[in-house]
């Protein structure tokens, strides 16, 4: 185990930059999770981080090695891929084996290590199988056993549970959280899906056009994001955007005349967000009333869409399309083009510049 | 789906029309074989001969160096190959997996080599076989055939590598490997119906050469291969078909062995379940 310094690592092909300088200091132990829609340069980064890629310029240390021009089989790490990458002609005995025996590992230490992972992943009664004779969910074992057997110094997984159906997904979250707490292996995680960066990650890195948005613990990006992008992705259904002109501490959403309550630099026009979980049915210190375009119910809360003067549809954002959000406990039925009325709390406004997109 | 009658018959007839195409010449070698002389001239032909000669393959084996001939033709049908394919599979792999400038051009360029008919390369191969005195040699048929088989072998290999996902070799250089470790161990052994059947076709081109043969060794009748020498069989007045044929039969049963023994490196579907 070991921590892992990246300093100053970009990558650009010809002229096109994929990834901008990149540096993050992860700690020993640490799950870290990169995040961003496709071409956000994630997986870019977890190449470079394996060695799979030369990185253009830059650096990486792992413990107090420095192995950005190592191969990848001298880093010392482990790597977990999006389509399992199994060797379709060798048994799962000899998948999970076949780094140590590349290392010139002593056949009964081999045979010893891969009996104890393949316990630990509940794959011992298919040691013998090709992985052509497995289900997803036990290929997918068989990969992580391929990383736990070596016992390197950290683990990189490449968007590993995408593949999986959405029920297995969840499990198989779980038993890699579970299998971190249990070993302790620094792990980076690449992954474009936010549900799996907010429940598994210590800490999160999310990117976009090879930038890093933000770096922060999964509460933290929630509660606080950095800029609209960060906004925008994190959360589901993602935050309500308004465009508004902002004067004197005071602006006008909804129909309203808002005072700010926190004291907010800056004037003139700018992006208002709030989640759709502030927004609540009913009487709150800024109240309006709507006509719902849509509702959706999941039982115990609806999304209510509806449209407002403003409105602003965030990019690339699909869930946008329909107006905005409000996901409200509610058990009984809302008719459509009914009015209803919807409140929140000014002190749940978010603000951003719209020019950068940058919090204010 | 059941079928119904009319596509049964139809399914059959096409079945039974593919095969008696495919398997008509043979029947016929044996039988011009099997014939006598003045049976083979009979018209209407005779569809089994009414007195079998079982006894010509026996006399064809005493009076022809048969064995020589298929022994010479063994030596430059495995040498070809075994450059050939030392050849196409670098070649193949590179194509596949390594981006150059200048690099899809160039496999476009190896395929114009096939687009040239042998004949037209038997002169510039002549001349440069006989500067190296050559000439005569068995050599001369290994590199004249791996110069018509590695073009079309070089990408079928690559087409075969395409269709392996990178992550394979990705995961075993994690694993420890070198780029030639990962070809060798992963990459190779997923290969193999893909190598098989390029291997295939690469022996059957060289077993079925008759033109560089002829220009090539025509005066070293101990470097004959089996095409050359049967036509040595060919009289300048008379010409015993039925020897010919039963010679035609003993060149053909490598071919038909090799086959079998590639046959099961040939069915598809081994990097199923490499990934998800």
């Amino acid at each position: 185990m070991a921590n892992i310094s990246i300093r100053n690592v970009s990558k650009s092909y010809g002229a096109l930059n994929v990834l901008r300088p990149f540096s993050l200091e992860i700690e020993n132990g640490e799950f870290v999770v990169l995040v961003g829609p496709s071409g956000c340069g994630k997986s870019t980064m977890l190449k470079i981080l394996a060695g799979l890629e030369p990185a253009t310029e830059g650096q990486i240390f792992i413990g107090d090695r420095e192995v950005t021009d190592l191969a990848p089989g001298d880093r010392d790490i482990a790597m977990v891929f999006q389509n399992y990458a199994l060797y379709p002609h060798l048994t799962v005995r000899q998948n999970i084996g076949f780094g140590l025996k590349m290392r010139g590992t002593d056949k009964t230490e081999i045979d010893r290590r891969v009996d104890d992972a393949a316990r630990i992943l509940e794959v011992t009664p298919y040691l013998d199988r090709k992985p052509k004779d497995l289900s997803g969910g036990q290929r997918q074992r068989v990969a992580l056993g391929r990383a736990i057997v070596r016992q390197p110094q950290a683990f990189l997984m490449d968007e590993p549970l995408s593949n999986l159906d959405a029920k297995l997904r969840v499990n198989m979250r779980a038993e890699i959280g579970a299998l971190h707490k249990r070993i302790g292996v620094t792990t980076v995680y690449v992954t474009h899906d936010q549900v799996e960066a907010m429940t598994m990650a210590d800490r999160v890195v999310i990117m976009q056009g090879g930038i890093i948005q933000q770096i922060a613990a999964p509460d933290e990006l929630f509660n606080n994001p950095a800029n609209l992008f960060v906004a925008g992705f994190i959360g589901s259904p993602g935050m309500n955007f308004l465009n508004s002109e902002l004067r004197d501490g005071k602006l006008t959403a909804f129909g309203r005349q808002i005072s700010l309550p926190r004291a907010t630099n800056g004037q003139g026009p700018v992006v208002v967000g709030l989640r759709p979980e502030h927004l609540v049915l009913g009487d709150a210190p800024v109240t309006f009333g709507v006509k719902p375009t849509l509702v959706e119910s999941l039982g115990s809360e609806k999304y209510v869409y509806f449209d407002a003067e403003g409105a602003r549809i965030a990019d690339g954002d699909e869930g946008k399309s329909k107006g905005l959000i409000a996901r409200v406990s509610h058990t009984g039925s809302l008719p459509r083009d009914e009015e209803i009325r919807l409140g929140f709390d000014p002190d749940q406004l978010y603000l951003f510049d719209q020019k950068t997109g940058e919090r204010l | 789906m059941r079928r119904t009658l009319a596509q049964s018959l139809a399914l059959y007839a096409t079945v039974i029309f593919t095969l008696v195409m495919i398997l008509f010449p043979v029947y016929w070698l044996l039988v011009t074989a099997l014939s006598t002389t003045d049976e083979l001239y009979r018209l209407p032909p005779t569809f089994w001969p009414d007195n079998p000669q079982w006894d010509v393959f026996a006399r064809v084996w005493a009076a022809k160096p048969i064995l020589l001939w298929l022994w010479n033709s063994m030596l430059a049908a495995v040498g070809s190959v075994a450059l050939s394919m030392l050849v196409s599979v670098s070649a193949g792999y590179a194509l596949s997996r390594y981006s150059m400038r200048g690099g899809a051009t160039m496999g476009l360029f190896v395929l114009t080599a096939k687009m040239l008919p042998a004949t037209l390369l038997v002169i510039p191969l002549f001349s440069i076989f006989s500067s190296f005195g050559l000439i005569g040699s068995l050599w001369t048929l290994v590199l004249a055939h791996s110069t018509m088989i590695i073009p079309f072998a070089t990408w079928m290999l690559k087409g075969y590598f395409d269709t392996i996902p990178k992550e394979l070799e990705q995961a075993a250089m994690v694993d420890g490997c070198s780029p030639i470790g990962a070809m060798v161990r992963v990459v190779l052994p997923i290969a193999t119906p893909g190598l098989a059947a390029t291997a295939l076709y690469a022996f059957v081109l060289s077993w079925a050469d008759y033109a560089y043969a002829r220009t090539f060794l025509v005066n070293s009748p101990d470097n004959w291969t089996a095409n050359l020498g049967i036509t040595t069989m060919q009289g300048e007045y008379v010409t015993y078909w039925n020897d010919i044929a039963a010679a035609s039969v003993f060149i053909a049963l490598p071919i038909i062995a090799i086959y079998l023994f590639l046959e099961r490196y040939l069915v598809g579907g081994l990097t199923a379940g490499a990934e998800k």
